[in-house]
């Protein structure tokens, strides 16, 4: 209970700072977001009519005022309204909520199986230049760049060979071109330290004396290593949700999808601080949630990170030096 | 036939056909819809994709393309301006009389016309929509529009009779009834404010036009449906009735090669901004482009002369003979961007053709600079009481192709002696830097509208003011351009303006400005308003 307060206690002030750094760093930059829109030459107003429009907005009152009205708002679950477009935060945030995380759930799930598969291949193949092949691809991946990726993607199978629709899909196969770019650079750093964490395991001694009970080699791997190679995996996992997240910008731009990476793009775009305030809060939430559960299936996965067992480990980094492996209590 | 051989006769085809298209690609006539294909079909849906996300609906701020797109479809107009002889023509209205010193207007409306939600479009209807937009609502935040000066009062005199009063003469009033800026929406519509108007919004906008949105996805999408009952096209349309198609479905696509392969790959019927360096590729694939006019002030670059280095009438002088604006076209565009002969358009009302101050000229350019005192210094600057001739532009995001452009004339201008600093920037730092001539010397802008007013909107100081100028006599110039009532006067003083602006050398003329658009070749009746915003009431399709 006194863990689950803390924890609480934690994120409000993440939240709290996450919101605050924003809030200072968009204030620091040049003009505002009624300066972009009003003093846009196609709207042809005077300057009497912009400094009255300025009025209205309040942009112009001193910024620890508008940063305390603002805040107050957020206490109090008002978020404001979108300054390029007048749309409620909460509409517009709402709006594109779903579909990002259809697109960034599955796009994490074909990420992580991906990295399992170029995992395990390149140590369970039988050939050497297969492994040596299957282990430089995550060094490729992780530097392909997503936009690249996007449009390669279109060309090639949307345009080039016609297999799926780009414009006017339906909602399962618009997904599979943007999972796939979002899904490959994810997947490069989860392979990449899967297979290190995979072959620093096997030189440990407690899989040597599993070798010499008679496991098969991919037993072994199956069953004892990679328990004890997925803990800092799932590490990694949560810190690649910000990859995530800038990943969907880019996706949902060049695919035109609707989702909070488009709608973070035009923020930023546009200086739309009440937008780019909201899309800051609800991903520094996401964060916090997201490395809560990776911190609770730790124990799950590692019984000696359960209550009681903890003084013989002090973390998933030091699993190889523990004494008791995870097989054992299997 | 296998696809390639298919591909190679499409290719023959097409280059038979593009030697045609070539030869009247830079003419206005709209190129469009190739042979007569015999009768238009009823039906089916429009797959239309679009270059940016719209923000608002509200029409005085319909000047943004993505914006007048829409509100263009959604609503009608008192009034039709015929985008070849830019006459203003019937629409909602009837007829109607101006006053003497275009100060009064009344406007006689046809009887069966109505707003989407059913309320007829009567004299109250269409008063209040002109007080909105000629005086604003502060208190729901939606601005005066552009198009409309000196705007009084209105007075419904009955029904179908409806009355405006100016302060001042308003000669340009009866062409701003025609604009998208005026579009007709419901009384209860103009009860929202400026927010209610803004994306996520759109199905609530209640218009007046053939087409209304049924469907968004915020964002990313539109879907407008045919109205059944429209029947108030301008009388001289040849086409009466309903919309030929059934709907429009308007998807966001930002990414260029997404537009044009969507449309080379059939995923897509109409495309909006197709940039130059792909014309060729939309054309040679057998696709048909469009490139309507803008027919306003010119894609070009103002000289701030507030600014001390271009304080000098001859300095400014030699930048615009310094400045080789044929390149600019050869290079970085195509036909559909004729090379500009004055400030306004050669299809602008007004235009006189200027191009005896606007020739390329290096040695000129650099006479000139000698003249004022610019002497070459160590690196090929020219330098003067320790100063370099060293001048700042910004990457003008809404004008095509602006980086590539303004790259191109710095190199031009390094070869007579001076410097021009080609900078991109954020929104923010953009929209303020650009007020300053200190930091913005040279402005990159260009305006479409089809009045004559048009070049009091660029330049005056009360209006756009991109010049960012301290000349009386220029404000002076351009009032009686927006003032004087007889409208052969008011010709003669749009080019007195266009005079004025070359002698003094206050701007350099690029190129005439056209929309540029790609459809499929089965897509028929591809037709813009006069500066170049899409109307799909007669487009249908032969598929």
């Amino acid at each position: 209970m006194r863990y689950a307060l803390r924890r609480a206690g934690q994120a409000a002030i993440v939240l709290i700072a996450a919101y605050t750094v924003t809030f200072l760093l968009l204030q620091l930059m040049p003009g505002d977001a009624i300066l972009i829109r009003y003093d846009n030459p196609e709207l042809g107003l005077t300057a009497e009519q912009i400094q009255q429009i300025r009025i209205n907005y309040g942009v112009d009152t001193p910024w620890w005022q508008q940063y305390l009205t603002t805040l107050a708002g957020y206490l109090r679950g008002e978020f404001g309204y979108s300054t390029q477009y007048g749309t409620g935060v909460l509409d517009l945030i709402g709006e594109a909520l779903p579909s990002t995380i259809a697109l960034a759930g599955i796009g994490f799930v074909v990420a992580a199986i991906l990295a399992v598969v170029i995992a395990f291949l390149s140590t369970l193949s039988p050939f050497g230049w297969l492994r040596r092949g299957l282990q430089a691809i995550p060094g490729v991946f992780v530097s392909i760049p997503v936009f690249w990726l996007g449009i390669l993607l279109i060309q090639v199978f949307s345009f080039g060979l016609g297999w799926v629709p780009i414009v006017g899909a339906d909602p399962v196969v618009g997904l599979i071109l943007p999972v796939l770019t979002l899904a490959v650079p994810i997947s490069a750093p989860l392979a990449q330290i899967l297979i290190r964490s995979i072959d620093e395991v096997r030189l440990q001694p407690f899989v040597t004396v599993i070798r010499a009970k008679g496991a098969s080699e991919s037993r072994v791997l199956w069953t004892s290593v990679a328990r004890n190679a997925i803990l800092p995996t799932l590490t990694i996992a949560g810190v690649l949700f910000g990859e995530l997240v800038g990943g969907a910008v880019v996706t949902e731009t060049v695919f035109g999808r609707t989702g909070i990476g488009r709608v973070t793009e035009q923020a930023v775009a546009n200086q739309d601080i009440p937008v780019l305030q909201g899309v800051v809060v609800l991903a520094a939430f996401t964060f916090i949630v997201v490395n809560l559960a990776v911190d609770l299936l730790y124990p799950v996965l590692d019984p000696r990170l359960r209550s009681g067992s903890r003084r013989t480990a002090s973390g998933p980094a030091t699993v190889g030096e523990a004494p008791t492996p995870v097989e054992a209590s299997a | 036939m296998s696809r390639p051989a298919v591909r190679a006769v499409a290719a023959l085809a097409a280059i038979a056909t593009a030697a045609t298209l070539a030869s009247c690609a830079s003419s206005n006539a709209p190129s469009g819809s190739g042979e007569p294909a015999g009768d238009p079909v009823t039906g089916g849906t429009l797959t239309y994709l679009e270059h940016q996300t719209y923000t608002n609906l509200y029409p005085p701020q319909a000047g943004f393309y993505p914006n007048g797109g829409i509100v263009n479809n959604i609503t009608a107009r008192l009034t039709w301006q015929n985008p070849e002889t830019l006459e203003i023509e019937p629409w909602i209205a009837t007829e109607w009389t101006v006053n003497e010193d275009a100060t009064e207007y009344t406007f006689e409306l046809r009887d069966d016309a109505t707003f989407s939600d059913g309320t007829p479009i009567d004299a109250a209807a269409v008063a209040k929509n002109f007080d909105t937009y000629g005086l604003g609502n502060p208190d729901l935040g939606l601005t005066v529009s552009e198009a409309i000066n000196n705007y009084e009062s209105s007075e419904v005199v009955d029904d179908d009779t409806v009355t405006f009063r100016f302060s001042a003469p308003a000669p340009g009033f009866l062409q701003a009834t025609s604009t998208i800026n005026s579009g007709l929406l419901s009384p209860d519509t103009l009860d929202l404010s400026l927010e209610e108007f803004g994306a996520g919004n759109a199905t609530e906008i209640v218009g007046s036009g053939p087409f209304v949105i049924t469907d968004e996805k915020l964002g990313t999408e539109l879907t407008f449906e045919a109205r059944e009952d429209y029947d108030w096209a301008p009388p001289s349309f040849e086409h009466q009735g309903r919309a030929y198609l059934d709907a429009i479905h308007l998807i966001v696509a930002p990414e260029d090669s997404v537009r044009i392969g969507s449309l080379l790959a059939g995923q897509a019927d109409y495309i909006r901004y197709v940039q130059a360096f792909d014309e060729a590729r939309v054309e040679s694939a057998g696709f048909e482009l469009h490139a309507p006019q803008t027919r306003g002030v010119n894609n070009s670059i103002g000289l701030r002369f507030t600014n001390p280095l271009l304080s000098d009438v001859r300095v400014r002088q030699a930048l615009v003979a310094g400045v080789d604006a044929q390149e600019v076209v050869d290079t970085i565009f195509t036909a559909n961007y004729p090379k500009a002969t004055s400030a306004l358009s050669s299809t602008a009302l007004g235009y006189k053709d200027e191009s005896s101050f606007y020739e390329y000229d290096p040695e000129k350019a650099e006479e000139l600079l000698d003249e004022a005192g610019w002497e070459p210094g160590s690196d090929g600057i020219r330098e003067k009481d320790g100063e370099r001739l060293s001048l700042t532009v910004y990457e003008a995001k809404p004008q095509p192709l602006s980086k590539q452009t303004l790259e191109l004339i710095a190199q031009q201008l390094k070869r007579i002696g001076v410097e021009l600093n080609v900078k991109s920037a954020d929104a923010g730092t953009y929209a303020e830097d650009i007020q300053d001539p200190l930091k913005t010397p040279l402005y990159h802008s260009m305006v479409g509208r089809a009045d004559l007013d048009v070049i009091k909107s660029q330049y005056h100081t009360q209006n756009r003011d991109t010049l960012l100028s301290d000349d009386a006599e220029l404000d002076r110039l351009l009032e009686v351009v927006a003032s004087e009532p007889d409208p052969a006067k008011r010709v003669e003083a749009s080019q007195e303006v266009q005079d004025y602006l070359a002698e003094q050398a206050y701007v350099i003329p690029l190129f005439e400005e056209p929309q540029v658009y790609g459809t499929a070749p089965y897509v028929h009746g591809v037709e813009y308003e006069s500066v170049g915003r899409p109307l799909f009431y007669d487009v249908w399709l032969d598929k």
